[in-house]
């Protein structure tokens, strides 16, 4: 192989067949996606996010909460991530069609975070959970987002509470055109 | 060293107008490889005792390991590599290089535009994807910087008037292209102008493949031919594989990107290609297998590499290639992805890669080039044999109990582990300041008088 240009034009080849045949064929599958109700009349999902969700998605990525955790549930053939009690089902492609910037992660130090929302059962548990892990986890304490009022109460920023509305957005836990929950 | 070999180092010596920018790139990643090496220490003693340095809110473990996989991999990799390929090309060629300013203005580019996106992502500026959590006003300061620092000198050189393009060639030229096209795609459509859902993530691994075994893992290829036939003093074995090697290599690489996403939200059909374009990979790793371990394996090959600094470092380099990259393939298949995905196994074949092959083929090619860039040998020996042993020891035993221990973690019900690996950690670092004292002494030192104490 003597011809530079040659050279060149073959691996820009390589790049467009890549490119072509996996991302512009998934534009052409997924692009196109929308909102489902979950039930016939029902709402469409997934919901839009509420103002301060929005404002919490910042707080986790400033974090770099997504080193640790994951935002995909895998099916059951693959993983045992139902079985972890991480979602009811698999996510799925339109789940995230509203998401800006998509937070799937590719590590677990802790658990995922797809169905987070609907496992929290109140926002003074998820608070205290950020503030002081249970012993044994991984996970630091994140007192930084917390103040200690006047009465010596420890109350969260406005930054915890925009984290915690963001968390319990996080839910799966209805039916997808692509995957159905188990009755 | 005896004087002749002395006089022929010198001789060897090139003068090709890189050595400016030569010294600069290494000088950048030595210090890169320190940074990246201490906030590998915190990281690790964070995931050890979570309440180490928790106050602040700089140093959350999120926060550091970012800042710590970008500097190694933008910092020490990306730099060593433009030292590495342009040294390379220039030997190869025997051109002389009259626009080194333009690669000294991608160095300082390139490490400025870096220093400010590490010091966003401390504040908190990151986003979501692996490699591209710098801020996005600086990914033009980078892309450009790339074009002066890699792509231009690699075409000037190819574009000589005359001469033919040695293999090693053809993987520098692919990698120098590869990195700006993957990368100024890839920000357009994930960060600036940000495509729907999860077409975000399927372009982002097509990215990370890209960068990982087009950029990184092509600039160790190229060093590992050049320094296995110069060193060795052979023909590289079977030479004639080596086109089938690097056309396959590159037609498939891109294609693996959903291999990384298996039991992802992503069609079916999509995660299959990948899966199969990974099982393609098997032939280009046999070419380069045959290539490296082929031109080694007779007239006592493999001793002679054994006592050589240079090729030391090859030898487990080329040999973490192979073992990392059947891995790879292995592991991509759906039921053992299954088990190992996001879990520390995936980060230890990943350390495999990029600290067993690449950095230990570039400690090598260091090993190579800085005597003949400065003209002096290697201060000390006894520092050379601690950073291969470190280097070997922490670095490959890191990547190996990782992988031990991460695969019987992705079978069981636990969601919340780590694995201290702190021991090997420290380890490498040790390696990585002996063969910081001494290529600084080399680089910044004046010269000294010649006697044998070059090699390990």
């Amino acid at each position: 192989m003597k011809d530079f240009n040659l050279i060149l034009a073959g691996i820009f080849f390589t790049l467009v067949a890549s490119f072509g045949g996996l991302l512009i064929s998934g534009e052409v599958q997924l692009g196109s996606l929308g909102r489902a109700p979950a039930e016939e009349g029902g709402p469409l999902y997934p919901l839009n996010e509420p103002g301060l969700a929005i404002q919490g998605r910042q707080v986790y990525l400033e974090l770099g909460c997504v080193t640790c955790h994951t935002q995909q549930v895998r099916p059951a053939g693959q993983g045992n991530d139902i079985a972890k009690g991480f979602g009811p089902r698999p996510s799925v492609a339109r789940d995230y069609i509203l998401q800006s910037q998509l937070l799937l992660g590719n590590h677990r130090n802790g658990p995922d975070l797809a169905n987070y929302g609907a496992r929290a059962k109140s926002d003074e548990e998820i608070h205290g959970h950020l503030r002081a892990p249970a012993a044994g986890s991984t996970m630091p304490a994140y007192n930084f987002l917390y103040v200690v009022d006047k009465n010596g109460k420890t109350q969260p920023t406005e930054r915890a509470q925009a984290l915690v509305a963001y968390l319990k957005s996080l839910r799966i836990d209805y039916n997808s055109p692509e995957a159905k929950l188990k009755q | 060293m005896s004087q002749d070999n002395y006089r022929q180092l010198h001789s060897s010596k090139s003068d090709t107008g890189s050595s400016l920018p030569v010294r600069l790139f290494f000088a950048s990643a030595l210090g890169w490889l320190i940074i990246s090496s201490v906030l590998g220490l915190i990281v690790s003693l964070k995931l050890q005792q979570p309440s180490f340095m928790s106050g602040c809110e700089w140093f959350t473990y999120g926060r550091l390991e970012i800042l710590q996989r970008n500097a190694f991999t933008y910092g020490w990799i990306a730099n060593a590599i433009f030292g590495v390929n342009l040294w390379i090309m220039s030997a190869l060629a025997r051109f002389q290089f009259k626009d080194t300013w333009l690669a000294v203005l991608g160095w300082l580019g390139w490490n400025l535009a870096l220093t400010f996106g590490l010091g966003a992502i401390l504040l908190g500026h990151i986003n979501g994807y692996a490699l591209l959590e710098m801020p996005k006003e600086v990914a033009p300061a980078l892309f450009i910087s790339f074009l002066f620092a890699a792509l231009w000198p690699a075409v000037a050189f190819v574009r000589r008037p005359t001469g033919h393009v040695f293999v090693s060639q053809w993987y520098i030229i692919g990698a120098s292209f590869v990195f700006p096209v993957a990368f100024a795609i890839t920000q357009l459509f994930v960060i600036w102008y940000p495509a729907s859902g999860v077409l975000q993530a399927l372009i982002h691994s097509w990215f990370i493949q890209n960068i990982q075994l087009l950029w990184i893992g092509s600039s160790a290829i190229a060093a590992s031919y050049y320094l296995l036939s110069k060193e060795s003093g052979r023909m590289i074995s079977a030479y004639y594989l080596s086109t089938v090697g690097f056309w396959t290599y590159f037609l498939f690489a891109g294609w693996t990107a959903p291999a990384t996403l298996l039991g992802g939200p992503i069609p079916v059909w999509i995660q299959s290609t990948g899966v199969t374009a990974m099982l393609m990979m098997l032939l280009p790793v046999i070419v380069l297998g045959i290539n490296f371990f082929g031109t080694l394996s007779y007239n006592r090959g493999f001793s002679g590499a054994w006592n050589n600094t240079t090729l030391r470092f090859v030898l487990v380099g080329i040999a973490s290639f192979l073992l990392s990259s059947v891995l790879n393939i292995i592991f991509s298949t759906r039921s053992l992805n299954a088990i190992v995905r996001f879990t520390d196994f995936t980060v230890g074949l990943q350390q495999f890669v990029n600290y067993g092959f690449v950095s230990m083929v570039i400690f090598g090619a260091a090993y190579y080039i800085l005597p003949r860039v400065t003209g002096k040998f290697w201060p000390s020996a006894k520092l050379v044999h601690l950073h291969f042993w470190s280097s070997t020891i922490g670095g490959l035993g890191l990547a190996l109990y990782l992988i031990i221990c991460g695969y019987p973690a992705g079978q069981t019900a636990l969601v919340s582990y780590y694995i201290p690996v702190i021991g090997f950690v420290l380890l490498q670092c040790v390696g990585h300041v002996a063969f910081a004292i001494n290529s600084l002494v080399m680089l910044f030192a004046s010269p000294r008088t010649p006697h044998d104490n070059t090699h390990a």
